[in-house]
């Protein structure tokens, strides 16, 4: 099982970290963000501060995963989940730039 | 009468619903990205059909970990990651870019009007002459971004000008505004664009394009 | 034993009861997997017949071949029963089949569910096929969107069937995933590591995981419509609070993963089938785990795609447009890896070969088309046009259907022992080749000519009649060419002559059987060191035979015995004893269909009598299985001594309720995503008044779930000792009741039909009430076991996944009846 869970997590923090920061979005755009007296920059800067959260996870699980202590003893499950670890850094870094990229809320 | 007739005989009937044969800046643009694309796909596409093809020459090597080492660097790192991800990058990029270009941002040219969707009519309403409602026609200035106000009455429909813009959906208790425009005077045709019922393939209509003076007419109600 | 004596014994154990009888008992995966077969190639001829008269009404101009009511049913119905009825069964089916012989082992790891998901597959099927003959069948569009499929739009019975059916239907394709999950997690051939499986075992592992993840937000949002439609209860009605948006978030948070769901079992046949083509190995096995993987959880990222023109915001757009091309990458890798596995190898032309070939050509037009479309502009003007329809019929057809032909026509020889003697397939092939591309390429063309999807009638003049008619051509010569592979398999099944055993000479584990396998799969269980054992042994079948594996000695017992290995190592665990053939699983079927019988006829009586039907058959389930007494280690062979399964810490039950409550999970944070999406987006928000919980509510809530964590664990905790359980299961059964006392408080301070938020509590209270009402019947059901003398400090098992559930329920209490009280509780 914790072969299988080194093999799952970085994509699993990816998917939510995504999701999350989608969900930010909606509430930064819907009425409350506006009732609560906030604006569009603090909505920009609290999307772009969740992106480089996400980032800084990823970066953390990446080592995490090299470290003796929670690297895989099979070299195989070791090389597949540090790969993964990499394709999740990258997935967060392009699926989440558009909070640098596009206008916020139309 | 005659400037509203040309571009639709120019067009040809029967490409008053094209997407290629753009009348507005933002189908334009967006048919530029689908010409770009295609080229693209299709030079894709040859490469990837000679790779197979080349693939069954009788290949002379000998199998062996070196060779699986070469294959990997080749199939694997330089066309699977290398290849795609410098592609879809740029694709992405532009894509974006050119979604920010479409969007309907305030500006003093800006010419608002509302359309409402019902089983199986369009209903439209003009800001600049409140309590003016049209069905079946909308009329606007040609020239001039519009952005259109999307409801729906009912069950959720689409407003579509194709060669105009994209469509945008009318979804039950929301707003949605999508930014239109004609380059020349004329009429366009429209069409709702998700399935809505047994009426669903009648339920059209149709966007009339003024020039200055037709615009101001029609304001005054003698449109 | 000689080898026929072993198979003769092995069969008698392993094989149905005789006559038609066997049919409706088996729980074999032999038979379940030819069952799933022959039902989806069935359900594909009628989904095929209807795309025959939508493409016969569009031939030409004005056609008044059908009217619009019957056309809308058509292609609802060509498409909900494609993607339901036909695509996932038909992988399903295959991967029963052949996923115990591929790993090593002798059966799936819950016989009687295949063979429960079966019977749910074909009634709730049959409940559609019903529909439509009666000319009542589901007729919004297979994406049933409200409030065009609620009460509004189609107040007749049409909608219920299809949200009815379809989950009736996908309790099959929840148990299949299950199964396969913890099959390949548990089931494996001795010595076979993560790193030797069989490439396609890790295409279905995460298939399975996806499915277990993907379709509970649809389950779900089944459920809520059809809520709506019987007790008015207002989710997607706007008026009312509630949104037609958040059914096309379930849906589409369901319906962009299916789309891999499809893909990724036919990718797998192909990594399968092309490397013995080419005379080679894959080409980079490990990069396509990862690529399978990365694809399996990026699937999830993509849902909005579907959604870009219904007024989101363009940066939310642009995370799913981006994540849409990221998406193209690990699909991108798995194309190049196979061209360069041809490349290394010495391709072969035979019949497979040319449908993988086929599939790369049509495929990959597929995917370049659905990287266009996820350009938010582009997709502005393409979508809900013919340009979609092409594109994922590409996708689809040529990324599912011609892999999983070439597949089919790989392993007939191993489902026949015959060798394939006309020659129609090559025929076959080249109709259904040539057929596709003449209906589909064009297609694209009138879609960019502004021809929408699902129009009744194409018009005169419209620029596209010409299109359409060479479309409808193809159609029909390609629906010649799927005629003909069926009357090919047929003809091939019944008179060709016997063929040699492996005759592509691969070396998966699957070909290490005669032809057809007996129903036992392996006679013996082998040790393999790589992932071709075959290659590395030629002999290995001959071995196998002789018994020269592990559990070579049929038991005089007459039991189904098979391996348990270590996840990862695949080192030997424990010796288990499979249940035989049993009516049961056909009877719950029949008692759950009554669930939905009652509800689709408003026979409202009949609902919570099937379920304490259903209750009461779950118990029967249950209670055969275990032991009473503790048993020391039990030869298997070759010197091996194993413990028996039911001294297992973590049984395959425990794994399979894990990989059981995830899907649950999935489908509570769904409504928690529903109840949050409504309380940020909906119009017609706050309802008039917040639900405000007492102070006795509370404390029920919170003191219970404390009784409910702690009283499970002190029984766990006693039994390892050797001590007592009783207190702690009395503890726990306390903290339950008291949890189940706090959920319908929720359901008594609210009107159910009032505002979507008043619905939601009662969901979510409906919910955790369900949940603590199931751990309670669990809780009990150990007290019963324990008096009963099921539990030791050994036999922990069952109280290991009984805590497992009631952790569940205590969790989902926390955080549903949090939620539901939190805007109350607010300041």
């Amino acid at each position: 099982m914790n072969d299988i869970l080194r093999i799952s997590v970085p994509l699993t923090v990816w998917i939510a970290a995504f999701s999350a920061v989608y969900g930010l979005q909606g509430i930064v755009c819907s009425d409350h963000w506006g009732a609560a007296g906030l604006g569009l920059s603090a909505a920009r800067a609290a999307l772009v501060a969740a992106w480089l959260v996400a980032i800084a996870i990823q970066l953390g699980l990446l080592l995490v995963l090299q470290t003796p202590r929670y690297a895989s003893p099979s070299r195989w499950v070791r090389w597949v989940s540090v790969a993964l670890g990499i394709v999740a850094l990258i997935s967060t870094v392009w699926t989440l730039l558009p909070v640098v990229m596009t206008s916020v809320c139309i | 009468m005659v400037a509203t007739v040309t571009p639709l005989a120019l067009a040809g009937c029967e490409e008053r619903l094209s997407t290629v044969h753009p009348a507005g800046p933002a189908a334009d643009a967006i048919a530029v990205l689908w010409w770009v694309m295609l080229i693209g796909a299709a030079a894709i596409f040859a490469l990837v059909a000679v790779l197979l093809v080349m693939a069954f020459r009788r290949s002379e090597e000998h199998p062996g970990a070196e060779a699986d080492a070469r294959h990997e660097r080749i199939w694997i790192k330089a066309m699977g990651l290398g290849f795609t991800l410098t592609v879809l990058a740029a694709l992405t990029v532009w894509g974006i870019y050119i979604g920010e270009r479409l969007l309907p941002r305030p500006g003093p040219e800006v010419v608002s009007v509302g359309a409402t969707g019902a089983q199986w009519t369009w209903r439209f309403t003009y800001a600049d002459a409140p309590g003016r409602q049209t069905e079946g026609v909308l009329h606007i200035p040609a020239g001039r971004p519009v952005d259109v106000g999307i409801e729906s009455a009912d069950v959720i429909h689409s407003f579509w000008v194709p060669r105009l813009a994209g469509k945008l959906d009318a979804v039950p208790g929301h707003t949605n505004v999508l930014r239109i425009q004609a380059d020349a005077p004329g009429d366009y045709a429209g069409l709702s664009a998700e399935f809505s019922g047994p009426g669903y393939t009648g339920h059209r209509f149709t966007v009339r394009a003024h020039d200055e003076a037709g615009w101001d007419a029609f304001l005054r109600g003698e449109g | 034993m000689n080898a026929l004596r072993r198979h003769r014994e092995l069969e008698r154990i392993w094989g149905p009861r005789p006559g038609w009888r066997g049919m409706l008992t088996t729980v074999n995966n032999n038979d379940i997997g030819l069952m799933f077969l022959i039902v989806a190639a069935t359900f594909f001829s009628i989904a095929g017949v209807l795309a025959m008269l939508i493409r016969a009404q569009l031939a030409t101009p004005e056609s008044v071949f059908v009217g619009p009511e019957v056309f809308n049913q058509l292609f609802t119905m060509h498409g909900t029963i494609m993607m339901f009825l036909f695509a996932i069964p038909l992988f399903e089916g295959l991967t029963i089949y052949l996923l115990p012989k591929m790993l090593g082992t002798r059966d799936l790891a819950f016989p009687r569910l295949s063979a429960f998901g079966f019977w749910c597959y074909l009634f709730g099927g049959s409940l559609l096929i019903f529909s439509m003959v009666a000319g009542i069948a589901p007729n919004s569009g297979w994406f049933m969107y409200p409030p065009l499929s609620s009460t509004l739009g189609t107040p007749g019975i049409n909608s219920d069937f299809w949200l009815l059916g379809i989950t009736f239907v996908e309790i099959s394709a929840i148990s299949a995933a299950v199964e396969i999950v913890v099959t390949i997690l548990l089931y494996r051939a001795a010595g076979m590591s993560l790193d030797k499986m069989p490439i396609f075992a890790w295409y279905m592992l995460i298939v399975a995981v996806m499915i277990l993840t993907a379709f509970p937000p649809m389950i779900l949002g089944s459920i809520l419509l059809e809520l709506e439609r019987a007790f008015g209860m207002p989710f997607f009605q706007v008026e009312h609070g509630g949104d037609s948006l958040l059914w096309l978030h379930l849906f589409w948070l369901f319906g962009h993963p299916e789309v891999y769901i499809i893909f990724l079992p036919a990718a797998g046949v192909v990594s399968t089938v092309l490397p013995v083509m080419a005379r080679t190995t894959l080409l980079g096995y490990g990069w396509l785990v990862a690529a399978v993987a990365a694809l399996g959880v990026l699937s999830f990222g993509l849902w909005v795609h579907h959604m870009f023109t219904t007024g989101i915001p363009h940066m939310g757009l642009a995370f799913f447009s981006a994540a849409s091309t990221l998406v193209a990458v690990p699909t991108g890798l798995q194309i190049f890896a196979w061209i360069g596995t041809i490349w290394k190898g010495r391709p072969e032309m035979h019949l497979p070969m040319r449908w993988i070939l086929g599939f790369f050509a049509t495929f990959v037009i597929g995917g370049l088309t659905g990287v266009m479309i996820a350009m938010v502009p582009f997709n502005f003007q393409s979508h809900d046009t013919y340009f979609i329809v092409a594109h994922f019929h590409y996708v689809l057809v040529g990324g599912f259907v011609f892999p999983m032909i070439a597949g089919i026509y790989y392993w007939l020889p191993h489902f026949t022992g015959r060798k394939r003697f006309f020659r129609i397939g090559e025929t076959a092939f080249w109709l259904v080749f040539i057929g596709f591309h003449g209906t589909f390429l064009l297609l694209h063309w009138a879609g960019l000519l502004g021809m929408r999807r699902r129009i009744d009638h194409v018009d005169a003049g419209s620029g596209w009649e010409g299109i359409n008619l060479i479309s409808s051509v193809g159609g029909f010569v390609m629906a010649m060419g799927f005629a003909l592979i069926i009357i090919d398999i047929g003809v091939n099944v019944a008179v060709a002559s016997r063929g040699p055993r492996n005759p592509w000479k691969a070396g998966t584990l699957e070909w290490a059987m005669p032809a057809p396998s007996g129903a036992y799969n392996m006679a013996s269980i082998p040790t393999v060191r790589s992932r071709d054992p075959l290659h590395d042994d030629p002999d290995l079948p001959l071995r196998i035979a002789r018994g020269e594996g592990y559990l070579g000695t049929p038991p005089a017992s007459g039991l189904r015995e098979t391996m348990m290995v270590e996840m990862s190592s695949g080192r030997p665990s424990h010796k288990i004893i499979f249940p035989g053939n049993s009516a049961m699983p056909i009877t719950m079927a029949v008692v759950t269909g009554g669930l939905f019988m009652g509800m689709l006829l408003k026979w409202y009586w009949l609902v919570p009598l099937s379920a304490l039907g259903v209750i009461g058959m779950a118990v029967w389930w249950a209670w055969g299985l275990g032991s009473r007494r503790d048993e020391g280690l039990q030869d298997v062979g070759n010197g091996l001594a194993l413990p028996p399964g039911t001294q297992s810490v973590n049984p395959p039950g425990w794994w399979g309720s894990l990989f059981t409550l995830l899907a649950d999970g999935v489908m509570f944070g769904s409504l928690l995503f529903g109840y949050a999406f409504l309380f940020t987006l909906a119009p017609n928000w706050p309802p008039p008044e917040w639900l405000r919980p007492e102070q006795r509510d509370l404390m029920l809530w919170l003191g219970g779930a404390v009784l409910a964590f702690g009283g499970i664990r002190l029984a766990d905790g006693a039994l390892r000792r050797e001590g007592t359980p009783w207190p702690g299961l009395l503890i726990g059964l306390a903290g339950l009741a008291g949890l189940g006392a706090a959920a319908l408080s929720v359901l008594r301070g609210t009107t159910h039909d009032g505002h979507a938020y008043e619905a939601t509590l009662w969901v979510l209270g409906g919910y955790v009430l369900f949940h603590v009402a199931v751990a309670l019947i669990m809780m009990a059901f150990l007290c019963v076991r324990e008096s009963f003398g099921y539990l030791s400090a050994l036999r922990i098992g069952e109280a290991r996944v009984v805590r497992l559930w009631s952790d569940y329920a205590v969790a989902v209490a926390l955080l549903g009846l949090g939620a539901a009280w939190l805007p109350g509780l607010a300041p």
